[in-house]
């Protein structure tokens, strides 16, 4: 199952993008967190070890089995959201937290992206016409997209929901929908908001999603968090103020620096250059998963490299896009540099799968779809 | 996978369009107004300041203001940005005369400033003391005044014992209202307390950008990330108190330590109710001096006590109203049952006194309610015995809340299982007797005894006491409207209209204990009492502690009653002889008012 021999095929390029990335996320949250002790930083180098390590692992296993077991992946993510619900822990107002031995927190929500997007993949793979699908064809995608978003609403963490919801409508709209029936979609999921905000959601999640939506709301929050970023961000001009010498990050008015707001300190902190080197990875890390789909020699391949790419993709433009004020401030980090277990583990699971992808230029062969009448 | 070729190239167009947003966003945000956010960020500061709401005011049933606001001028730091503390704190200290250890521990143990730069200091400085601080005002830019508004009472201490006073707000006050912070203050006591809710309402906020030295400044760049909310006031409470008719009743009592509530017998408005001695509530709206504080709390008058709603006494004979009705509606007797008082009364061994020694002779129901006889309810007693002398009780209200809109005691109507649990002592035939004239282990409030007032008055209704008639927003909208559901006490009317005509006899009969009562062209119905302090009757009172206390309640119109009047002076000695005038004295306030306005 482990073949060591296609090592001569590691992708190079893939890995040491997420790398740099990753050390650029290390160092910058080193800055961000030196007022508060050492602590984040150390955990954030511990889990990005571990998911380099991951990532390795993943990438020299045939993605094969991942198709194979695609299905049991998503029950589990979906019993593990269920129990999150009932014995999750509350951090920041939100459900979305299950105790390892009381040490270590994750969030099966992050999961969801990578389930959802196995299943997805699995789907349109299964699926042998080649689209625009009709609405009857989406009814079974929609289902399987609507339980686990539906379960993180509830807890509620919107901004995973949001995010989930984005990666699974660019598949959808990847694999094709016929015009008419994309416009009459759009229009019964307005209608049906209507039933499901009235009956499902109890007050405090509609605060929390009417906020979500209208940041204006609460002028004291979200409203100082945009204005602070603008300032750091501006403040650092060309070449930034030097590292751990921003004065928006080092005297905290930046709010949440090294979460939500750890791109803000690294333009402060590296200025413009920074900044835009820093976007450049990302746009080079997604032009080349998406060049991985594209080389792809299976539907499922082709489609898993696109949804994480797609992940990638949303996560950073919604990030960025916050914290430079072009976005409502919403809960979503910076993948890789934004601090965060759940989320680093499972962005670098995606890099070792889409490297996994890439290994292997070899068509599935018919036993191997096979797998598929399991 | 031929047809996904051209998906890919969108997607790819789609990933270049996004990410140059992003690039060109930030290119502007650094490079073109690079300079902008950098000074901002050297010399500016971002100001959270709150506005507080001001209180709802307290009107009386005419709309006449009892508590209403004025405006203070509340002096503020910026913790975050003090440069100069010693200097600050000697400054400070000289204009307000505030010790400087003190003043630190204000500026630096708020538990409530992390969302709010600023931290109060020191609420409704004077206007010199304004002027000098605005002298000193580039010295020391992180101190700053902001107007808000703070209680009045135009009528000083008038009504505070059920008004209440409002005072810092706690921690465990912050859990529960949310929109407060450490600087506000909050209804501690009275309806400041019980209507909070109401009158609170909610903060605005307002964000303003200040450069190094407090100045506001103004700029494009986060013009539109600048918010501003106006604060809600809160709603006002429209009372059922007259305040003319509260103003008199003050007066009346203000000689004497007790309490008086007037209230309208069919709707439980609370017409007047005054607790004397009281207390200026104006004293904690700055926060108390500790001085003050302990003064009041020590003061063995207790003035801050609501003695109508949170004094308990022994009712005395007032409470044979509850005897006589449970003797009647038991069919223990009738009118024409009559017991014989020789001044005494023996049970067992031992001895019962009745207040007139020489005693009454032949007593019914209406000569004893009217003479005020013992012995006759000492054998009325007998009959029924204390477990439906108890359910009466109940039914009458004793031992139980009455329902008011401020906090109250509800005091103890005791029976067999009572005694039991609380004194772990079997229940003596003796005690029957002793509750049957309201002595013993009873103990009741004056509202408790308003409240049976009423319902012998109304016909049998049982009618809850509330201050609050409506509540209106800022806006003009009505929150609140009392309802008035008033249910039969299980008392039949042909008993009850036993009660009432005994009662005007207590008045208007030439043996009656109330004569002093009496107005001239108004009928008046009311029972005397005089709660004994002490046991020990025998021994000859000297101390005023031990003297008796004087009640008196009544009703009146007798023939269409519109309101009762209770009337208890502590230690006052004699109910007839000292409540009784001070009730007739009300009566005349109401009557005269009511003859210039209607009071219903």
């Amino acid at each position: 199952m482990i073949n060591i021999r296609l090592l001569r095929n590691f992708d190079v390029g893939l890995f040491f993008i997420t790398l740099i990335i990753c050390v650029i996320g290390i160092i910058n949250l080193y800055s961000a967190t030196i007022n508060i002790g050492t602590e984040v930083f150390k955990k954030q180098i511990l889990w990005v070890s571990i998911g380099l390590f991951i990532t390795i692992l993943l990438s020299l296993i045939n993605y094969r089995l991942l198709l194979r077991y695609a299905s049991h992946f998503y029950i589990i993510n979906i019993l593990l959201l269920v129990v999150v619900l009932i014995v999750g822990r509350e951090i920041s107002g939100a459900k979305s937290w299950l105790s390892l031995g009381g040490i270590i927190y994750v969030q099966p929500s992050e999961l969801v992206k990578i389930s959802v997007i196995l299943i997805l993949a699995k789907f349109y793979h299964d699926d042998f016409s080649a689209g625009p699908f009709g609405v009857f064809d989406l009814v079974k995608p929609f289902a399987l997209i609507f339980i686990p978003i539906l379960l993180i609403v509830i807890q509620p963490d919107l901004g995973t929901a949001f995010i989930v919801g984005l990666i699974s409508i660019s598949i959808i709209l990847f694999a094709g929908v016929k015009t008419k029936h994309l416009i009459f979609l759009v229009i019964a999921s307005c209608v049906l908001f209507v039933p499901l905000w009235g009956h499902f959601l109890k007050d405090y999640q509609k605060v929390r999603i009417m906020s979500f939506m209208d940041p204006s709301q609460d002028p004291l929050g979200s409203g100082y968090h945009a204005i602070q970023s603008k300032i750091a961000i501006g403040s650092g001009k060309l070449s930034g103020k030097g590292f751990m010498q921003g004065t928006q990050t080092q005297l905290r008015f930046l709010p949440e620096q090294h979460t939500d707001f750890a791109f803000s300190v690294i333009a402060e902190e590296w200025g413009f250059l920074g900044a835009f080197f820093t976007i450049l990875l990302f746009f080079i890390l997604i032009l080349w998963i998406l060049d991985t789909s594209s080389r792809s020699k299976d539907k499922f391949s082709m489609f898993v490299c696109f949804g994480i790419a797609s992940m990638f993709f949303w996560h950073t433009v919604i990030n960025v896009g916050m914290v430079i004020g072009i976005f409502p401030v919403m809960g979503l980090p910076l993948l890789f540099i934004s601090y965060g277990g759940s989320a680093t583990l499972t962005s670098l699971i995606a890099i070792g799968i889409v490297m996994g992808i890439r290994m292997r230029k070899f068509r599935l062969s018919e036993s191997d779809l096979s797998f598929n009448k399991y | 996978m031929e047809n996904y070729t051209r998906k890919f190239l969108v997607s790819v167009f789609i990933l270049f369009l996004f990410f140059s947003i992003l690039g060109i966003r930030i290119w502007y945000l650094q490079i073109l107004k690079g300079d902008e956010f950098e000074k901002f960020s050297r010399n500016n500061r971002i100001r959270n300041i709150r506005i507080a709401p001001p209180r709802g005011r307290i009107l009386d049933r005419n709309g006449k203001g009892i508590v209403i606001n004025r405006s203070s001028f509340d002096l503020y730091v910026v913790p975050s940005d003090i440069k100069n503390l010693d200097t600050l704190l000697s400054f400070l200290s000289q204009l307000l005369l505030i010790d400087e250890q003190e003043l630190k521990r204000r500026i630096y143990s708020s538990y409530d400033s992390q969302k709010f730069n600023q931290v109060l200091i020191a609420r409704d400085i004077t206007r010199d003391q304004l002027a000098i601080l605005e002298s000193r005002r580039d010295s020391f830019p992180w101190v700053f005044v902001e107007v808000s508004k703070i209680r009045e009472y135009p009528y000083g201490k008038l009504g505070a014992n059920f008004i209440g006073y409002v005072g810092k707000t706690t921690k465990s006050d912050l859990k529960e209202y949310r929109d407060l912070t450490g600087f506000d203050l909050i209804g501690k006591s009275g309806l400041e307390k019980s209507y909070q809710n109401y009158l609170q309402g909610s903060p605005g906020y307002l964000q303003k950008v200040t450069d190094a030295f407090g100045r506001e400044i103004k700029s494009s760049v986060y013009k539109t990330d600048i918010s501003l909310k106006q604060s809600d006031p809160g709603s006002d409470l429209i009372l059922t108190i007259d305040l003319d008719l509260q103003l008199a009743v003050e007066k009346i009592l203000s000689e004497y330590t007790g309490a008086v509530v007037v209230m309208n017998v069919h709707n439980g408005e609370i017409l007047s109710m005054v607790s004397s001695p009281s207390y200026d509530p104006s004293i904690f709206v700055k926060g108390v001096e500790s001085g003050d504080w302990k003064k009041l709390i020590s003061d063995k008058n207790y003035p801050l006590m609501n003695r109508v709603t949170r004094g308990l006494y022994p009712p005395g004979s007032v409470y044979k109203i509850v005897t006589g009705a449970a003797a009647l509606e038991e069919r223990a007797i009738d009118t024409n049952t009559r017991f014989y008082c020789p001044g005494h009364y023996r049970l067992g061994n031992k001895i019962f006194r009745c207040w007139k020694s020489s005693g009454h002779g032949w007593v019914n129901i209406h000569k004893a309610i009217v003479e005020s006889c013992d012995v006759f309810f000492y054998e009325v007693s007998q009959i029924i015995g204390i477990e439906k002398l108890y359910k009466y009780s109940k039914l009458m209200g004793y031992g139980a809340a009455t329902g008011i809109d401020i906090a109250e005691k509800y005091g103890i109507s005791p029976n067999k299982s009572w005694k039991k649990k609380r004194l772990n002592k079997p229940w003596y035939k003796g005690d029957t007797v002793n509750v049957a004239i309201g002595q013993g282990y009873l103990s009741v409030t004056p509202l408790q005894v308003a409240v049976m007032t009423s319902s012998i008055a109304n016909g049998g209704y049982k009618i809850t006491p509330h201050f609050v008639k409506e509540v209106i927003s800022s806006k003009g909208q009505q929150l609140y409207k009392y309802k008035n559901n008033k249910k039969r006490i299980g008392i039949g009317d042909e008993y009850i209209s036993v009660i009432s005509g005994a009662m005007v006899g207590v008045v208007n009969q030439q043996n009656g204990t109330a004569k002093r009562a009496r107005l001239e062209n108004i009928e008046v119905a009311g029972k005397t009492g005089t709660a004994q302090v002490v046991a020990l009757d025998s021994i000859k009172i000297k101390n005023k502690k031990y003297e008796h206390h004087a009640w008196f309640t009544s009703f009146a119109p007798a023939n269409s009653p519109e309101i009762a009047v209770t009337v208890l002076v502590e230690h006052g000695g004699k109910g007839g002889a000292v409540a009784s005038p001070i009730a007739k004295r009300v009566l005349e306030s109401y009557f005269k008012l009511d003859s210039q306005y209607s009071l219903q």
